[in-house]
């Protein structure tokens, strides 16, 4: 064990200086920064001049109120209105191909931002179309949407003879505000973007964590290899005691760049003044973060002892990258319905447990049994794999220039010790 | 010191390491010798524990291989290299660390010898930084910084220039009188020549030869000429008492068939070239080194590097 310490320290004190991990330390955050908030902040940045929409109301009376109701609920910080409705004339035959071209070509010259055509039977017919060279902008859209569907209900209303007054009541916009449950009953304000991230941020802090040790890790093994200082090292203690000491000097690594994380966000988080997670939510996090991490270590260790060349590192790494990648692509998913079978199926396959349990607390905690269970599945596969990476580490850290098959490996593995 | 006794190692199909028994005391180098890809590497791998043997013993002072045997070896690989980004003295602390020594203990003989090799204005450089000579030197620092009582180096000699080469020759020669067992593996006849007292040649995972070096060259016999002259040398080989020849530029080392008169053969030789030396002595280690394993040219068994 003394040995497995001195490794350690030697591979802490080593990689704590060299410029992949500092460059990692604080290319994460800049990261989170960038992919999180970035687009929230672009997204919600409000318009800073008037935008044109023409309108071809071949119904005749609504163009009027959809622009009034605009004008009222949109205004620039300016004063001026954000959305300046212009109609279009109809063609008097009732042919709206000739209004339809000249509205195309204002599109197409940047005179006005996209038309909506109102169809004649606006009463009964439900669709209304947006025609622009940028149909991804949402905001438009969803105002667009909301102010239409507004006009035409309460003119449906009216029709059905309602008062005037009473139908503007009645239909006066909803606002939603989000409050977020926990099991004790406390009530927080949350919104969807805030969960999202806050379970965005521990999973990609996941990812970073075990890409950087793990890229770290097959590196050092790598060059202990092709400069053979690893006969050395062979000939100086334990296999087993390497392989201990690098999976603790790496997880020195990992925690140094977690309290720099953890520092970071509680710095933001109070500037902010916003709660990222309360203290229990935190330790269960935590301990999911260990036993992840010592689940891809070993998966780290035992594909990386067996490489001796720079391209199978690589290889190896995008494999591992691949496993990592999953949680992430379906984190969406997850987000929506913490609880479905799916996600809760995903989180008992050991690689995925530790990233699906980390996404999915802050979300919406799972039931204490599924918690105990994930532990569990997480701890038994943590220990079995470094045992199992500690066999393969012993008789493949001698490999040079041929990678063993995986039949060699497995009866390499099963081979007595010595 | 250490006894080794009947190893065998197979690899796949190929028996690297073949009945091999070798043994070195204390106060004594022993030159592991062999052509390239005879099993040295392979042996040293099973004295050292790094790879277990398939048959026989190995063991040290009597005792089998323990923990504690680890410290009290030390060893030199043959391809060099350390950790580039790494600091000198720290890499030497390092390893000295990991063969339990204690820090400030480990600290003051780094000093000691890197000065004896004229490196001590290099203990804060970078090991990229040092030549290739010099990154050799901290290796074999490392290699004894630790007092071990069983060296063993795998061609300790090469890529150093003649200066330092005389330096590392000292020292093993010092480490030899402390009482130290050496292992100095090597195909670089001359230098065992001088150096080892004792030495065992191996050729595709076998022993061929064993002993000490005036042992072995009694065994071979007075029957070896060695001549230095100027001329076209070509037609000796075809001489009928002739074995063997050896032909260098200006020189030549001839085994002989069985004992024809000595003035026959500087008769003839006189009259086809201008002869400046006429000697019959024993073989060199490399003429017999020759013998034993020519005629096996790219044998495969237990290629060094393959495990």
């Amino acid at each position: 064990m003394r040995k497995a310490l001195t490794v350690a320290r030697w591979e802490y004190l080593e990689r704590i200086k060299s410029k992949a991990f500092i460059i990692s330390l604080f290319l994460m955050p800049v990261i989170m920064v960038t992919t999180a908030v970035l687009p929230t902040l672009l997204a919600s940045r409000p318009d800073t001049e008037s935008k044109v929409i023409a309108v071809i109301d071949q119904s005749g009376e609504f163009a009027d109120k959809i622009s009034h109701a605009l004008a009222d609920r949109f205004v620039l910080p300016n004063g001026q209105p954000n959305y300046i409705l212009r109609p279009i004339p109809d063609d008097p035959s009732g042919e709206i191909a000739g209004a339809r071209r000249l509205a195309d070509s204002l599109v197409i010259s940047g005179e006005i931002e996209g038309y909506v055509i109102l169809p004649k039977s606006m009463m009964t017919d439900t669709t209304v179309e947006y025609r622009s060279e940028n149909i991804g902008n949402f905001k438009i859209t969803e105002r667009l949407t909301g102010v239409i569907r507004e006009v035409i209900t309460e003119r449906r209303l009216r029709e059905r003879g309602f008062d005037p007054q009473v139908v503007k009541e009645l239909t006066s916009p909803i606002e939603l505000k989000t409050i977020k449950l926990s099991k004790t009953g406390q009530e927080e304000e949350a919104g969807f973007a805030q969960v999202f991230f806050t379970a965005y941020v521990f999973m990609m802090m996941m990812f970073f964590l075990v890409m950087t040790s793990g890229q770290i890790l097959v590196r050092s093994i790598l060059e202990e290899k092709s400069n053979r200082v690893i006969e050395v090292l062979l000939s100086s203690c334990r296999p087993r005691d390497l392989m201990t000491g690098k999976i603790l000097g790496l997880s020195g690594l990992a925690l140094t760049q977690m309290g720099f994380w953890v520092a970071i966000g509680l710095v933001v988080s109070v500037k902010l003044s916003i709660t990222l997670v309360p203290l229990g939510t935190a330790i269960l996090l935590g301990g999911y973060f260990v036993l992840g991490y010592l689940l891809y270590a070993s998966i780290f260790v035992a594909a990386g002892a067996p490489v001796s060349s720079e391209q199978e590192a690589q290889q190896i790494n995008s494999y591992l990258v691949l496993i990592l990648v999953i949680p992430i692509v379906v984190a969406f998913v997850a987000v929506q319905n913490p609880n479905s079978t799916l996600i809760r199926i995903l989180s008992f396959i050991p690689v995925l447990t530790a990233s699906m349990m980390v996404l999915r607390i802050p979300i919406q905690m799972p039931s204490v049994l599924e918690i105990i269970l994930t532990m569990a599945v997480l701890a038994v596969s943590g220990i079995g794999g470094i045992w199992l990476a500690g066999k393969v580490f012993r008789t493949t850290m001698l490999l040079y220039g041929k990678r063993p098959s995986l039949r060699e490996l497995v009866s390499l593995v099963r081979s007595r010790e010595r | 010191m250490l006894n080794v006794t009947r190893v065998r190692k197979t690899f796949a199909s190929v028996t690297a390491v073949d009945d091999v028994s070798l043994n070195v005391r204390r106060g004594e180098i022993l030159g592991l010798l062999g052509p390239n890809g005879a099993g040295k590497t392979t042996i040293i791998r099973m004295i050292l524990n790094i790879i277990p043997c398939d048959a026989g013993t190995i063991s040290f002072d009597g005792r089998e291989f323990s923990e504690d045997t680890r410290d009290i070896i030390g060893y030199l690989p043959e391809e060099r290299g350390l950790y580039r980004k790494s600091k000198v003295l720290n890499t030497i602390l390092y390893f000295a660390r990991l063969k339990g020594i204690e820090a400030d203990d480990a600290k003051r003989r780094g000093y000691k010898w890197l000065e004896r090799f004229d490196l001590l204005t290099s203990f804060e450089r970078r090991i990229d930084e040092l030549s290739k000579g010099n990154q050799q030197k901290v290796q074999f620092i490392i290699s004894v910084l630790h007092d071990p009582q069983l060296v063993i180096l795998d061609e300790p000699f090469s890529g150093l220039d003649p200066v330092n080469q005389v330096v590392l020759k000292d020292t093993l020669m010092e480490l030899k009188q402390q009482g130290k067992a050496i292992i100095l593996s090597t195909h670089q006849m001359d230098q065992a020549e001088k150096l080892c007292d004792r030495i065992c040649l191996i050729d595709r995972g076998k022993v061929v030869l064993d002993g000490s070096i005036s042992g072995v060259r009694n065994r071979y016999g007075r029957n070896t000429l060695h001549i230095e002259f100027s001329g076209d040398a070509s037609f000796i080989p075809g001489l009928p008492w002739v074995k063997t020849a050896h032909l260098y530029e200006n020189s030549a080392e001839i085994e002989l068939n069985d004992h024809e008169g000595v003035s026959t053969i500087l008769r003839e030789l006189a009259g086809r070239l201008e002869v400046t030396k006429f000697e019959t002595s024993f073989p060199s280690l490399n003429a017999i080194f020759l013998n034993l394993v020519s005629g096996a040219p790219g044998t495969n068994a237990g290629k060094e590097g393959a495990g």
